[in-house]
């Protein structure tokens, strides 16, 4: 399929040339994907379908678009290139939009990522529905009388895509996922239902977790947030877990973007080569994790992606610059993306943290809030519990923290070793200390 | 604004356009069709008849389904931006397909194809029937057509103006911002829009065919002062036509950016702790959305996962507290002619009086609660089923004067501006940012203050409402977005100045 693919993106490119283009790129994509999922015993939901899709960029002239269709016809194709560079022309030049060199394009690895399983065609619709039910199962029957609700879901999905530019480029991408996901609603005192979510995730079948501990774990973390009260603002230490870390780096890493930092929306603008946070804060960016949710080998630009190391010990190393805002910033282009970020784990676990902390937040998720990339300031609402001696004591209601970037980092004490495998966003655990936890 | 949910499930890829959409290209706009506004604009465009819709109807019905209904979806979107002084970028996006939707009691199958010929869609409808696992039934013989007002009358549609008279608009926002301010550095500023064409075809007999726009322009600045720097944004839009954009809202639109943005150097973060809160008029109704809204949507309540399960009837607020959620109002973001199931949009009332009135159905839910549809089925695109969602959410003005809220007030904050909003439902624990507001210190405004999450319990802060101002305003711009089950649709909120005598305030100690 990759050469079909290849071939239509190879006429298409060939075809806004003739209409005018200066330079072209066209990326083609398919997509197939099923969903079922389980409530009260029986399927709630099913839904399964394909998508294609052509993207392409065209300059003329110095000038730029970027349009998708999904129709790959080639004579409703042709018009649509021809309207895309006629109207392309109307807009104004910017001696900035070119293709990249193609000498960037060079050293792509020669490696397979392992990110497309070679069974998934032998995954059957009956596969799918025994393996919901057993999470579903799972969750009941852990949660016993105190569930109120629970849904138990498996999707999967296969994605392939071509990519080709007029000066060269040439690149193919086919991956999987498959997915297993439990949500657990449990009465409470009064009116409070409190729902918690797990899931787990793979590239291939082979390698998803038992569905049982999905099930199983939702409704554990459900119990878990019963008798949730408010308590006072205090300065306390916080653990941050693992797969929620992604949510507060998050807008950190607002400030690590290209077009952020020429656009002046950057709080990290001018802070490379500096000491932006504890010496526990290293980030580094792998792309050829076997199996990662990011895996790849080349990124939006077509340039071969590589193990980047954006801070270290605490000081910022790297920026995320495209091609395009690296010409209007004068510097030399890294990567506009990111792959699988990675901060290293370290020793102990966050139970044995706990026990030496004392008294602190373990925060098991965010509600709401913000994070402003010009200025680094953030505020946002916190699911936690207060722990005591390594035990969780209390689930708490209605808290938050608020801290700007370039301060919240440097109170990073520990990582535990325990990085969230489910995600492109690998994080272990975080401890943070003295952080204003606000409540009544 | 969204819901808890750990993740979007599918990474689903815009869809594209369909082969025959784009061979009707016109120059002139970026992305258009040629005709502007027509009625049957799917049999007239794709040669979608009556007959195919039976045949893949009853295709959906072929394992026994109770009801199946076919949604068929054209969308034109484009965007023109400026950066550092330029229009100098163009998106543009066409989706078009249909989804195959079976209902067996509470369960849904669901496919969809991109394809508009009966070979796809009757293999999208196999996929549906599924869920149902009988014997087959037939759909009804003939399709009546479903009548509704229109909230969004049109002139023209954005997507048929040419290119050329879009630039200035976009060009007015940036030069504005500049001139306003010597504080401004850099300025951002687009203009959106789009258009949806829909059609519904059900199994019970109904077809209804709908356009919708939804167009914004905006400006996003940045201000430097001292060497610190502030960002801001501003716009208006909803589903208008092209002669709402004049040359003046663009310079408004700027000037509100400028003022919004300059006024954060005097800034500050207020205490973290339990406070009163001023809501002002707007944009703040984004409180209601998270913290009855969502809870009201009856799926949930179905299911029993909502802290509003078994409250309908309740006194939840005082007696001058009145909210609703509303299809009809003209040209506002979520206001809609039918709902993506065919049922004509309506106002319903979530709170009279302070009496818990109504969820938000869609044909599921109301067929589980036995009572008429309230016209809140809705969906991103025809690659997802409907849902319960909000449309236009708003409390009814009340008597006080906003100026005598404030007054009453010893020390707590004022609200203008806000995003993020989120809600657990269970819990009814909600929280939103506040980009934008005041000190209130003895009953006066004083020092701004910026960057500052606030957080609440539903039910709680419905009681603790204890002054409402006459002052109703209703957002007016067009970016506004609720996600759900992977799904985001467009929405509004409004609200009048009103008190809240204590909220969790996110500040710094």
């Amino acid at each position: 399929m990759s050469r079909d693919m290849l071939d239509v993106c190879s006429w298409v490119i060939e075809t806004a040339r003739k209409a005018g283009a200066d330079e072209c790129k066209a990326r083609i994509s398919k997509n197939r994907f099923v969903e079922v999922e389980y409530r009260e015993k029986k399927p709630e939901k099913i839904k399964e379908a394909t998508t294609q899709r052509l993207d392409i960029d065209v300059y003329v002239n110095q000038r730029y678009s970027s349009q998708d269709t999904s129709d790959l016809r080639q004579e409703s194709l042709k018009e649509f290139i021809l309207n895309a560079i006629k109207n392309t022309k109307l807009l104004e030049a910017d001696p900035y939009r070119t293709l990249p060199d193609p000498s960037y394009y060079e050293g792509r690895a020669n490696i397979d990522l392992r990110i497309s399983d070679p069974e998934y065609s032998g995954l059957t619709a009956e596969k799918r529905h025994d393996m919901v039910k057993e999470i579903e199962a799972a969750c009941l029957q852990r949660g016993g009388d105190k569930i109120v609700s629970v849904t138990a879901r498996v999707n999967d999905e296969f994605y392939e895509e071509a990519v080709m530019t007029s000066n060269g480029l040439e690149g193919h991408r086919e991956s999987t996922e498959c997915w297993a996901e439990a949500e657990a609603t449990v009465q409470d005192e009064g009116d409070r239902r409190p729902t918690a979510y797990h899931w787990a995730g793979s590239r291939t079948l082979r390698d998803l977790p038992d569905p049982e501990s999905v099930g199983r774990v939702a409704a554990e973390r459900a119990f878990d947030l019963l008798g949730a009260k408010k308590i006072d603002t205090e300065t306390l230490p916080v653990i941050i877990e693992n797969r929620n870390v992604r949510r507060i780096l998050g807008g950190f890493m607002q400030g690590l973007n290209g077009r952020n930092i020429q656009q002046k929306r950057s709080f990290l603008a001018d802070r490379k080569g500096q000491k932006i946070g504890s010496d526990l804060f290293t980030l580094i960016d792998e792309p050829h994790i076997e199996g990662g949710f990011g895996s790849r080998l080349y990124d939006g630009d077509g340039f071969p992606t590589k193990k980047r190391i954006l801070i270290e010990a605490g000081v910022l190393k790297d920026f995320l610059v495209d091609w395009y805002y690296s010409r209007k910033l004068g510097w030399e282009p890294t990567s506009g993306d990111t792959t699988n970020l990675v901060i290293p784990p370290g020793k102990r676990s966050v139970k044995e943290i706990m026990k030496d902390l004392g008294r602190g937040i373990y925060i098991t998720g965010f509600i709401g809030g913000n994070s402003n990339s010009t200025t680094g300031d953030a505020s946002v609402g916190i699911d936690c519990h207060l722990f005591e001696d390594g035990e969780l004591v209390q689930p708490i209601a209605e808290m938050n923290i608020a801290d700007n970037h370039l301060k919240f980092w440097h109170k990073l004490v520990e990582v535990a070793n325990d990085p969230w495998p489910y995600s492109s966003w690998r994080m272990p655990s975080l401890v943070f200390t003295d952080v204003v936890v606000s409540g009544v | 604004m969204k819901l808890i949910n750990r993740r979007s499930f599918l990474k689903n890829s815009a869809a594209g356009a369909g082969a025959l959409a784009l061979s009707r290209i016109i120059p002139g706009s970026w992305v258009s069709t040629t005709k502007a506004i027509s009625k049957e604009y799917f049999e007239s465009e794709f040669g979608i008849d009556d007959g195919m819709c039976r045949r893949v109807l009853d295709k959906a019905l072929s394992r026994g389904g109770d009801f199946a209904d076919l949604y068929f979806e054209h969308t034109i979107s484009n965007w023109v931006l400026l950066e550092d002084g330029k229009v100098d970028r163009a998106y543009g996006s066409v989706d078009l397909g249909v989804g195959i939707r079976t209902v067996k009691g509470e369960q849904t199958g669901y496919g969809f194809t991109q394809e508009l010929t009966e070979e796809s869609m009757m293999a999208a409808a196999a996929t549906a029937a599924t869920i149902a696992n009988t014997s087959g039934k037939k759909s009804d013989s003939t399709f009546v057509k479903q009548k509704s007002e229109n909230y969004y009358p049109l002139k023209s549609l954005l997507t048929d103006v040419p290119l050329s008279s879009k630039l200035p608009l976009v060009k007015t926002v940036n030069d504005t911002c500049f001139e306003l301010s010597d504080l401004i550095v850099k300025v951002r500023a687009g203009l959106h829009d789009s258009q949806k064409r829909m059609m519904i075809v059900t199994s019970d007999g109904v077809k209804a065919e709908d356009l919708l726009p939804r167009n914004y322009l905006y400006a996003s600045i940045v201000a430097e002062k001292n060497g610190r720097k502030e960002q801001g944004w501003f716009n208006y839009g909803g589903r208008r036509d092209f002669s709402y954009y004049t040359l003046e809202r663009a310079e408004e639109i700027a000037k509100k950016a400028v003022d919004q943005t300059v006024v954060l150097f005097d800034a500050i973060q207020p205490p973290a702790g339990e406070m009163p809160v001023v809501l002002g008029p707007g944009i703040t109704g984004i409180l209601l959305h998270e913290a009855i809204g969502h809870g009201m949507e009856a799926d949930f309540n179905k299911k029993n996962v909502s802290t509003y399960a078994t409250m309908i009837g309740k006194k939840v607020a005082e007696p001058f507290v009145t909210i609703v959620d509303d299809a009809t109002i003209p040209h506002q973001l979520g206001s809609l002619n039918i709902d993506d199931e065919g049922v004509p949009g309506k106002r319903t009332v979530l709170v009279e009086d302070g009496i818990l009135t109504s969820y938000l159905h869609d044909k599921i839910s109301a067929s589980y609660y036995k009572v008429e549809p309230t016209g809140n089925g809705r969906r991103q695109s025809y690659q997802h089923y409907p849902v319960p969602r909000m449309r236009n959410t708003y409390m009814l003005a009340g008597s006080a004067q906003s100026e005598d809220v404030i007054k009453s007030v010893e020390k707590g904050i004022y609200v203008q501006n806000v995003s993020n909003g989120q809600v657990k439902i269970g819990e009814g624990d909600f929280a939103f940012y506040v980009s934008q507001g005041q000190m209130i210190e003895n009953g006066k405004l004083t020092a701004p203050i910026k960057d500052v999450n606030i957080m609440g319990n539903g039910p709680k802060m419905l009681t603790n409402v204890t002054m409402v101002a006459d002052n109703l305003e209703l957002n007016q711009g067009g970016t506004g977005s609720c996600g759900k089950d992977g799904q985001r649709v467009p929405c509004s909120f409004g609200q009048p100045t009103c008190l809240v005598k204590s909220m969790t305030v996110g500040g710094i100690q």
